[in-house]
């Protein structure tokens, strides 16, 4: 079995244009009601009998998440990246516990951390988070660094540090306007 | 800590094992409904040891990142190094030098050498079996000694980055790293007598905490209790990462899917690891460790994606990584080997196991919290 | 499965022969652990050679370093004058910050051990609070494994063989990736900024060529330097002396940076879409300046960006004084100078050509008809050698000669010419001289190390064919009997250090008088202002030292509304920078000035 075989198999079965990222593996791209045909296509049919990796990433410029399913077949070390982009508001994404026994896990872990709900579900919400009420944290709108100004307090004792750029600014009398601000230094 | 609490149904008690218990490194708490000495049904809790890792990553730069990245598990962090600089590489194309190939190739075997040490200590350990943790973790000292000549640190080496090593192999390294792999050889005997030939240990493995094989993969099993139930999957074979296309070396592969089979594969894995270090001592080629990085502030990766694999001592661990054009990563995502053994594994086989196997289980699976919650 | 697995239970019996070995621990106080030769324990800094760039606390993701000031280390150029203070509650020994110190000043110690109760006390400055780690350095970064790229982007240039043949541009730009790699070196330290006489927005701008902005780059670079492409091309790059790359390495190439950007403007029209700076409502306060050298088109553009009514009095016929007439055109085009003042043109600037104020037209009637005067007549004389014979026909004042050329006229300098003097201008008496086809000799007092030109230019120079004594002072020149050049004579000197201390000074060497044949000689030893048209009343209350005005930090003149700049005042270094410098700092004291007027 080849990438090709595979590339050409779901081509011809769901009409979907497969490619190469590296080596072995193939990327392919759906709508996100094709995804639970095409995985269970691809285990049972094709033996892709070992999922290795459930991920999710927001893309909030373009307002989806993207989920990436990856499968492998362990006899031709194969794998597919199975993705699908949903919408941020109000996501959810069919839920495939059934599948394998640790979708469940994934599933738990990416509804807590983006917010993706799965209908019919039932595993408890709580998993990594503990009384959490923020915003879910994996989501790019999520602010860290608020967050940890708001949660935690800096021990004092550090308020004589410069940044090295203002230090010499205020020396020389540089005025830095605003849109050159941008690109100095953090 | 155990704590009791009475279930309605007045046969069955509710047991909490953890969050702190011996068995594994770091803080998870297994609840479990048991009947009289039998467990009924387990669910694994975590949330102890999150620590946000992946978020931070979103906020630092590629490099930056590396130093937080080794952290994900304590007991072997340098696979999480190499899965990610590996990944780094394959979204650039950025080509690795020989020498730094064969280094990283040792690098990860003497991991995996000090991790199945301590290993050793904690399946011991939950048996009762006190004086081969005592002696596998001094032992370990050797491996973290060579890793503080290589790297300048023990436990968290920084050392595989993005392109290649960081520092070159210093000067007599090889030969002291050939004279603790004699060492280390002579020692398997004792070990082997100490767990192996002990009869305590025997009748507390064998047939216990069954992966059924016809499952194992399906439950993304990996690494050593895979190789128990049979199947001798290795991404190291499968897709020869590093050096390890040009070295020879077997994957030992056991039946039984029980603890028992799990502890002979890693207590041959040790050999092999011996095995594939001293052959890339040998073979070691010259010529620069370090494809270089441009300047690490201003470094940006072309927009894409990557999924890269490593056999690490638990199992497969894989890196998710998206860049999308900028100098910080859009997304790092691990897949740790932990993250299926850890929780839905062990809650499938502790049903009918005796209360007393559970650390002792979850020893020999692998499980790791830092890396399951990250 | 027997009752009792006796083999089982006695094996691990075997365990016990371990008691009579030597334990593989060591006793603790009495013995300790070996330190491995790459341990990253505590820091050791160098602060001496630390310059306080800052990059180990920009890298340092734990937040872990500040940028603290330390008693007795004082801020000077290339120097911030912080040090990195290190809160070893946060640091993870990563030795990040080591691996990006670009001086090597940062490294890391065998020290790992400290106890106290006293969080303050782990908060160490490296260096100041560990002065004893300096003999315990175990890593370090040196050049080869620094993550700090030390080679410069070359530039690419024409061969000397085709250089020699006309007047091309000789640097040929930075391509577009090239600017991108070279740009990704900088660190944005900023210590570079301190040495530029305007305080241009160095690391922001070069990080907008990193990013791909070359038109936010452009748009920062105008913000206080109106001729930068200019400045892209010959500018005297003090900034990169000062580079926190240059200590260990070669500075990031500032200047072609610069004029990478500048040059991604191909017109005027595109400067000022590209800038498209804030112009304030005319205020009617008129302002004049005498002199369209760079001190007078900088305050000129400025004072019009912020509303005045600017005329510039010029003697000659096109703009740019100096860097037009003295600076030769393979390194800065005729093209180059003219977009860049068509672009201050549209902005309202105006300009009057060959009106020489004393005799076109009189300083008084200038001042009269202006609210305020800024004067930039930079220097137009050059010095004479002072020997015998330098009245001799084909003998030429360095600033004479080029400003022919540049005027696009071909004096004939016969087969061989002799330049005297070190500097810029003597580099491009010499390498113009090649260009017309003759043979140079460069006579210099000191050695070629000693002299003030850039090297690069000292470079191409020997690159072309220039020959260069040094240790050679002249002594007289030879004329034939029509009167004309003939020859030159000089003597060796040797270099005797002085009693006080300071430059090796240049001593003749009895007897070591040589003849070199030659048909033209240029002198290339300096120039002097003349004030000539300034009337007796204005000089008396001006202040001259060494024949050039004395200004105070504002550019303000002993004379009432009378501003100066550029060459021909005390102040700074003299080369085109600074003259900016003077015309931009002018017109914010002149705006000042009036605002404070109207208030």
């Amino acid at each position: 079995m080849t990438t090709q075989d595979i590339i050409r198999a779901l081509n011809e079965t769901f009409e979907l244009k497969a490619e190469v990222l590296h080596g072995n593996q193939i990327r392919v791209s759906m709508h996100k009601k094709q995804v639970a045909p095409v995985l269970l296509y691809l285990k049972n049919q094709w033996g892709f009998i070992h999922l290795d990796h459930v991920s999710c990433v927001d893309w909030i410029e373009e307002n989806v998440f993207e989920l990436v399913y990856i499968v492998y077949r362990p006899q031709d070390q194969l794998t597919v990246l199975v993705k699908t982009k949903i919408h941020r508001e109000h996501p959810e994404m069919e839920n495939m516990e059934g599948f394998w026994p640790h979708m469940r896990t994934y599933q738990r872990e990416i509804r807590e951390m983006f917010g993706i709900e799965f209908p019919g579900f039932e595993a408890p919400r709580e998993f990594i988070l503990e009384g959490w009420e923020e915003i879910p944290p994996m989501r790019r709108d999520f602010d860290t660094r608020g967050y940890v100004k708001r949660t935690y307090t800096t021990r004092p004792g550090r308020e004589d540090a410069w940044s090295v750029r203002e230090y010499i600014t205020r020396r020389t009398g540089e005025k830095l306007p605003d849109f050159a601000r941008k690109y100095s230094r953090d | 800590m155990i704590m009791k609490t009475t279930s309605e149904r007045n046969k069955q008690t509710t047991l909490f094992i953890g969050p702190q218990h011996p068995g594994i490194t770091g803080n998870m708490m297994v609840k479990l409904l048991v009947e009289g000495d039998t467990v009924v049904r387990a669910e694994t809790h975590i949330g102890y040891l999150h620590r946000a890792f992946e978020k931070l990553i979103e906020q630092r730069n590629w490099l930056q990142s590396f130093t937080l990245l080794c952290r994900f598990c304590v007991p072997e962090p340098d696979p999480m190094e190499l899965t990610y600089a590996r990944a780094v590489e394959a979204i650039e194309g950025r080509e690795v030098p020989p020498r730094a190939k064969y280094i990283r190739t040792i690098v990860a075997e003497l991991a995996r050498i000090q991790s199945f040490l301590l290993w050793y200590g904690g399946q011991a350990g939950s048996a009762g079996l006190y004086t081969l943790g005592q002696w596998t973790v001094g032992d370990r000292n050797y491996i973290l000694d060579l890793f503080e000549d290589l790297t300048g640190a023990r436990i968290y080496h920084m050392y595989i980055w993005p392109g290649g090593v960081r520092r070159d192999l210093p000067k007599g390294w090889a030969d002291k790293t050939r004279r603790v792999l004699d060492y280390l050889e002579k020692r398997l005997d004792d070990y082997n007598r100490l767990l192996f030939d002990n009869a305590v240990f025997q009748k507390r493995a064998q047939g216990v905490g069954i992966i059924p094989k016809d499952k194992a993969l399906e439950w993304g099993v990996t690494g050593p209790p895979l190789k128990g139930t049979g199947i001798g999957n290795d991404v190291r074979k499968d897709e020869p990462y590093c050096a390890y296309g040009e070295l020879d070396f077997d994957i030992p592969v056991y039946e039984g899917g029980d603890v028992w089979a799990r502890a002979l594969v890693r207590r041959d894995e040790i050999k092999q690891s011996i095995r594939i270090i001293r052959q890339a001592l040998d073979k070691m080629p010259g010529g620069s460790y370090y494809n270089r990085i441009p300047n690490p502030m201003k470094w940006r990766l072309p927009a894409g994606e990557a999924w890269v694999k490593t056999e690490s001592v638990r199992g497969e661990i894989g890196f998710y990584v998206v860049s999308d054009g900028t100098e910080k990563p859009r997304r790092v995502h691990l897949r740790g080997a932990a993250y299926t053994h850890g929780i839905s594994v062990l809650e499938k086989i502790l049903p009918g196991q005796n209360i007393a196997d559970v650390s002792f289980i979850l020893n020999s699976l692998g499980a790791c919290p830092p890396e399951m919650e990250r | 499965m027997s009752i009792i697995d006796l083999k089982g239970l006695l094996v691990p019996l075997g365990a016990l022969k371990q008691i009579a070995k030597e334990p593989h621990t060591i006793k603790y106080p009495d013995q300790t652990k070996e330190i491995s030769e790459r341990y990253r324990g505590f820091h050791y800094n160098d602060l001496d050679l630390c310059i306080g760039c800052g990059n180990c606390s920009t890298i340092c993701m734990n937040e872990a370093i500040d940028m603290v000031e330390v008693e007795d280390i004082e801020g000077k150029p290339g120097d911030s004058g912080l040090r990195p203070r290190i809160d070893y509650g946060r640091c993870c020994y990563c030795a990040l910050c080591v691996d990006v110190c670009p001086s090597g000043s940062l490294s890391m110690t065998a020290d790992f051990i400290k106890v106290s109760e006293d969080a303050f006390d782990f908060l160490m400055i490296p260096g100041k609070d560990n002065p004893g780690g300096k003999d315990k350095i175990t890593f370090d970064a040196s050049t080869d494994t620094s993550l700090n790229l030390f080679e410069r982007v070359p530039m690419r240039e024409l061969p000397p063989e085709e250089r020699v043949q006309s007047f091309a541009e000789v640097f040929l730009g930075y391509t577009e990736e090239e600017a991108r790699i070279e740009a990704s070196r900088c660190i944005t330290c900023g210590l570079c900024t301190e040495n530029c006489p305007v305080h241009m927005h160095i690391p922001e701008y070069i990080n907008a060529i990193s990013r791909g902005d070359d038109e936010e780059a452009i748009r920062i670079i105008y913000d206080n330097n109106d001729l930068p492409e200019m400045c892209g091309k010959v500018c005297t790059r003090r900034c990169e002396d000062v580079c926190a790359l240059q200590v260990r390495g070669e500075a990031v190439a500032i200047r072609w940076l610069k004029r990478y950007a500048t040059e991604r403007a191909e017109n005027a029209d595109m400067i000022r879409r590209i800038v498209n700076p804030e112009i304030r409502e005319p205020n009617g306060i008129k302002v004049g300046i005498i002199g369209a050298g760079p001190a007078g088109l900088t305050a000129g553009y400025y004072l019009a960006l912020k509303g005045y009514d600017i005329t510039i009095y010029e003697a000659k016929s096109e703009p740019g004084g100096m860097i037009m007439y003295g600076i030769p055109k393979y390194r800065l085009p005729y093209d180059s100078i003219q977009k860049q003042v068509d672009y201050m043109k549209s902005i309202g600037v105006k300009i009057h050509f060959n009106t020489k104020v004393g005799k076109d037209i009189s300083f008084d009637e200038i001042y009269n008809k202006h609210d305020a005067v800024f004067m930039g007549v930079g220097l137009q004389k050059g010095y004479t050698l002072g020997i015998e014979g330098e009245d001799a026909e084909g003998v030429w004042a360095a600033v004479d000669f080029l400003g022919l050329v540049n005027e696009g006229k071909r004096p004939d300098m016969g087969k061989r010419v002799v330049v005297v003097g070190g500097g810029d201008v003597s580099m491009d008496s010499s390498r113009v001289s090649r260009r017309l086809g003759a043979e140079v000799v460069q006579l210099y007092r000191r050695r070629i190390v000693d002299m003030p030109a850039d090297d690069e230019e000292i470079e191409g120079a020997l690159e072309e064919g220039v020959q260069i004594i040094e240790k050679a002072i002249p002594t007289r020149v030879i004329k034939d009997e029509k009167g004309r050049v003939k020859g030159m004579e000089y003597v060796r000197a040797e270099l005797v250090p002085p009693e006080g201390g300071g430059r090796p000074r240049p001593v003749p060497i009895k007897g070591s008088e040589t003849v070199i044949e030659c048909d033209s000689i240029i002198a290339a030893i300096g120039q002097k202002a003349d004030f000539g048209l300034l009337p007796e009343k204005v000089q008396n209350s001006l202040t001259f030292e060494r024949g050039k005005i004395k200004v105070d930090d504002e550019r303000r003149t002993g004379y009432p509304k009378l501003w100066a700049g550029g060459d021909a005042v005390k102040y700074g270094r003299v080369d085109a920078i600074s003259a900016i410098a003077d015309g931009f700092y002018a017109a914010e004291s002149i705006d000042a000035y009036f605002m404070q007027v109207k208030a």
